[in-house]
């Protein structure tokens, strides 16, 4: 018997951010296992509540990132798991798989209806690391397991990414905003297209996409680099670099949560039963 | 005055095409071809004296192609690789192109700045679908199509089509 949800964290050949994605679960009292991509008995015979496909370069980013994971076989359990409503969380190169294997934003099942495309930024191109912020939108704090806590702040998180431009066809522009669970925004939460306001060109300047029901969500920006309020930099403003400033004064700062921290603590609460 | 195009190929095997191979063996083990060749794929257009501006810019930009590990021909207007022999084999190009792409924006800037006279740079990946000898060429670019364009999670692999466009150029014989 469980004493503890049980959220699954799935490794694929290149993923590079499993072990802390696993700490940040249990350090929010929840269980953590991480599953390799082949492991998919061991993965179904221990009926994970959650799933989570942490960061890095799953298959070496061959082909087109996440492109190669999202065929495996370990997919198509997380993909009917996902079908009868259980969380699953995809992280940078976790996103890419969920976008590449069609469950997000999943309006025709399987089908494949938006894409990470590479970072679009004038004068610049390729790989982009450094801090963001960004802040949900009201209907996915209502319907999204992992949103429930973030409430109507900024939220700073790291990115660190190539392909992590959302687009859509030109069919699909008018419904893409139903599908937005997290946006780019200045430290005040205005949203802007510029850089690096938008640091990768995103369309609608979205930072992180869910399914129909809110219980998928593909977000390209790392909350795990974030859990703790060391992780922040000093430089951050707002609420956070508030928080931040007075952990430190209160000698509490080796133990506080940071602002990643706010995705793994709503999925618990979400299991509690209080969202 | 026209287009050149190049094709850069990793002197040791790709392996992108490794794990496109294994990848269509494991999920279209039906449909998968033969053999299966990557490159990538640059695109000059106009280039004030030709060939002669293109090998220049190749030679010194090792961006482009870095002599220590890749080697690079001219393809000529039908997309064939000029240095590949006749081998019996079916085989079938396709041009994988983002459709927004950073990186042909910046080598145009690039060039441009350097005073190379070109009107800009187009990046592509160049797949070329090898098939034995008894299959029809319309058949091999059916199959090429369904494994190249990923429209769902069980089809296709090489392209998604909201962010990129497949170009089937005219069959080839080699």
């Amino acid at each position: 018997m469980k004493s503890a949800p049980l959220v699954a964290v799935i490794q694929f050949p290149g993923s590079n951010c499993e072990y802390e994605t696993a700490r940040a679960v249990r350090s929010s009292g929840m269980d953590s296992c991480i599953y390799r991509w082949n492991q998919w008995r061991e993965l179904r015979d221990s009926q994970p509540d959650a799933y989570v496909l942490p960061g890095g370069f799953s298959f070496q980013d061959r082909i087109r990132a996440g492109a190669v994971a999202a065929k495996e076989r370990i997919m198509d359990l997380v993909f009917s798991e996902a079908a009868d409503g259980k969380p699953v969380l995809g992280i940078c190169n976790g996103a890419q798989i969920l976008v590449e294997s069609g469950m997000v934003p999943g309006w025709e099942k399987g089908r494949i209806e938006t894409a990470l495309a590479a970072n679009h930024i004038s004068g610049r191109s390729g790989y982009l690391s450094g801090w963001i912020f960004l802040h949900t939108t009201t209907r996915a704090q209502q319907i999204c397991p992992w949103l429930g806590m973030t409430g109507n702040g900024v939220i700073p998180l790291p990115i660190a990414h190539a392909e992590g431009r959302f687009v859509f066809s030109e069919e699909n522009h008018y419904r893409a905003e139903s599908s937005a669970a997290l946006k780019y925004c200045d430290e005040k939460g205005i949203e802007s297209s510029d850089y690096p306001i938008n640091p990768n060109g995103s369309f609608l300047n979205l930072a992180g996409v869910m399914n129909e029901y809110g219980n998928v969500l593909a977000m390209m920006p790392h909350p795990e680099r974030a859990f703790w309020m060391w992780q922040l930099p000093p430089w951050i403003p707002g609420e956070w670099g508030d928080r931040r400033d007075e952990s430190l004064s209160s000698g509490s700062h080796a133990a506080a949560k940071g602002p990643g921290s706010v995705f793994f603590m709503s999925l618990a609460d979400y299991f509690r039963g209080e969202r | 005055m026209k287009d050149v195009s190049i094709i850069v190929s990793l002197k040791s095997p790709d392996p992108a095409a490794m794990t496109a191979m294994s990848t269509f063996r494991r999920i279209y083990p039906a449909k998968c071809p033969d053999n299966l060749l990557r490159y990538d794929h640059w695109r000059f257009m106009n280039p004030g004296q030709g060939t002669e501006t293109v090998s220049g810019i190749v030679s010194r930009y090792h961006d482009i192609v870095n002599p220590n590990k890749q080697t690079w021909s001219y393809i000529d207007e039908f997309n064939k690789p000029s240095d590949l022999s006749d081998d019996g084999m079916v085989w079938i190009d396709v041009l994988v192109t983002d459709r927004i792409d950073s990186v042909s924006e910046n080598w145009t800037a690039i060039l441009r700045r350097s005073s190379c006279e070109i009107d800009g740079v187009l990046c592509s990946v160049l797949w070329r679908f090898g098939f034995a000898s008894g299959i029809s060429c319309d058949d091999a670019r059916n199959r090429v199509l369904d494994l190249t364009a990923s429209t769902y999670r069980d089809h296709g692999l090489l392209a998604n089509p909201v962010s990129q466009k497949i170009d089937l150029p005219a069959p080839l014989r080699i």
